[in-house]
């Protein structure tokens, strides 16, 4: 929905200070290789088009090509940017678990460059006008798993570990965050939500939450790490608590 | 309200956003107008400037050959990027707003619980994807105050010298008094989707109240006049705040009482006061 601009909802993609200006080169690569692909697509569309007998064309035919570059700079920056990742993936595996926030922790570096890499696809895709293909195809594309029927598209979704099954509700800007920073430990576990569950508004879940079935959290409520939320029960407060029947 | 009640799991949990619908290809129909509109009148406007300068041009037609005329298209020039992004935003407005007039002229809004399917289902569905792209837009442009004009045009009634930020507002059955500030990263809902049922219900600010940051109104939510919605707060579905008094909770349980700056400073020195009285008893008792 029409969230505000600063709001786009681009899945939270922090990455360390002390790293950003290594990981630089890839940030502009990707960003880069993934422009070439539309620079070659408006090339052909005017070479096709301006000619005297097919101005009419051109100009009817403009609004179209604007929509599909669009779509092309989108598409292009998420599959060069899935090709990093897969040779990052070759050389270090991403795994759940608690490490520590150091230089020399290969997981908290290497999850540092996936995110490099991954910042400017997502941050193209929250910047969509139209809301086809938005949030929830780039979480998709990068592995998330996310069921039909799930309306998630102004909500920050970590883009690793997370699961989201069918008939899922997620309110607007609630937030669901894979990972953790604790002081000098980083942590990265899974959240699972399962079937017709209902999320409200401005929520956020912390790593290793699991939402059972039918389970609903409360609206402006917050989960601690590890927390389960129950079959078919209402949550809320700071941290979720089972609601008494008064 | 009574129904709603009755049902307590509606309580607590407000979600927005709907779903997507084939009618949602509507946004690329008003995108596809704004283009064309601005391509015809910068096709129309590069050839009066080309007759200008040359004396010939590349079509017969639409050529203003007197002087006022000329002068006023070439101070035009500079301004020509920043009329272009207006002119592609207002199109697309006015045009969204037909649709929207439309629709609701074809199926008046109402209120109360309706099932998936049903035909308030449809159209509270239509009216969200039609007001999408427009609200986009206008966040997207320079003037802040751009989108308090669509509310207003989507039939959103917003008083006077009204203070909206960046914050979520439905575009129907919403309504907002004069003077009435509401801060940074609000969400005031009229509809909630809950499952299969979709709720839909008026929601009410009154004169001069200000609503808090970070804070969430639920569908049938109604602000007295001068109330207050503390920070980080929301309102359970059908909940009346009183005028004249600070409301916070998480959903709002907390009443209190608005103090000027010269009562609280009052207050402030007669504590103080009553500590150093305390202090000099306990010092003379010693």
């Amino acid at each position: 929905m029409f969230q505000p601009a600063s709001l786009k909802g681009a899945s939270p993609s922090p990455i360390d200070e002390r790293l950003r200006k290594k990981f630089f080169i890839f940030y502009i690569l990707v960003i880069v290789l993934s422009l070439l692909p539309v620079v070659l697509f408006l090339l052909f569309y005017i070479l096709l088009f301006w000619k005297p007998e097919f101005f009419w064309l051109f100009f009817l035919l403009l609004p179209v090509s604007l929509i599909l570059s669009i779509y092309v700079i989108q598409i292009s920056a998420l599959i060069i940017s899935a090709l990093f990742l897969s040779i990052i993936k070759l050389i270090h595996p991403p795994k759940e678990g608690i490490f520590r926030r150091n230089l020399k922790d290969k997981d908290y570096v290497y999850w540092n460059l996936r995110n490099t890499i991954k910042k400017w696809p997502l941050w193209i895709t929250a910047t969509n006008p139209f809301p086809w293909l938005k949030n929830r195809f780039s979480l998709r594309f990068y592995g998330v798993k996310i069921g039909k029927k799930v309306m998630c598209d102004n909500c920050w979704i970590s883009s690793e570990f997370v699961d989201i099954a069918n008939n899922v509700i997620i309110g607007m800007n609630s937030s669901l965050i894979s990972f953790g920073i604790e002081q000098d430990k980083f942590i990265i576990k899974r959240i699972t939500v399962e079937d017709n569950v209902l999320i409200g508004a401005k929520c956020v879940l912390l790593p290793g939450t699991k939402i059972h079935r039918g389970a609903k959290l409360a609206a402006h409520s917050y989960t601690s790490y590890d927390s389960i939320l129950e079959e078919g029960k209402v949550y809320l407060g700071h941290p979720a608590k089972l609601r008494k029947k008064s | 309200m009574g129904e709603i009640n009755e049902k307590e799991e509606f309580d607590y949990i407000s979600t927005s956003g709907v779903f997507k619908t084939p009618f949602t290809l509507i946004i690329l129909l008003q995108f596809i107008v704004g283009t064309g509109i601005i391509i015809l009148v910068n096709i129309w406007y590069w050839n009066n400037l080309y007759f200008i300068f040359t004396g010939s041009y590349i079509f017969p037609g639409g050529i203003l050959n007197d002087i006022w005329s000329k002068v006023l298209l070439i101070l035009l020039l500079p301004l020509n990027i920043y009329a272009n992004i207006f002119l592609f935003a207002f199109s697309i407005i006015l045009f969204s707003t037909l649709i929207f007039r439309i629709l609701n002229k074809i199926s008046p809004p109402s209120e109360g619980i309706f099932m998936r399917g049903s035909k308030e289902w449809n159209y509270a569905h239509k009216r969200f994807w039609t007001a999408y792209f427009p609200i986009w837009l206008a966040r997207a442009l320079p003037l802040p105050w751009s989108d308090i004009f669509i509310y207003r045009f989507f039939g959103v009634r917003i008083g006077k010298n009204v203070v909206m930020y960046e914050g979520y507002v439905d575009p129907l059955l919403v309504e907002i008094g004069d003077y009435t500030m509401t801060s940074l990263n609000i969400c005031i809902f009229s509809h909630l989707i809950y499952q299969d049922h979709i709720i839909i219900h008026k929601v009410k600010i009154g004169e001069a109240c200000v609503v808090g940051p970070q804070t969430v109104l639920s569908p049938g939510t109604v602000m007295q006049d001068r109330a207050v919605l503390g920070a980080n707060s929301y309102t359970s579905i059908g909940q009346e705040l009183e005028g004249d008094l600070i409301h916070v909770g998480i959903p709002v349980k907390l009443k209190l009482p608005i103090q000027s700056v010269e009562d609280s400073r009052d207050k402030a020195e007669t504590i103080k006061g009553e500590n150093n009285a305390d202090l000099k008893k306990n010092e003379e008792e010693n």
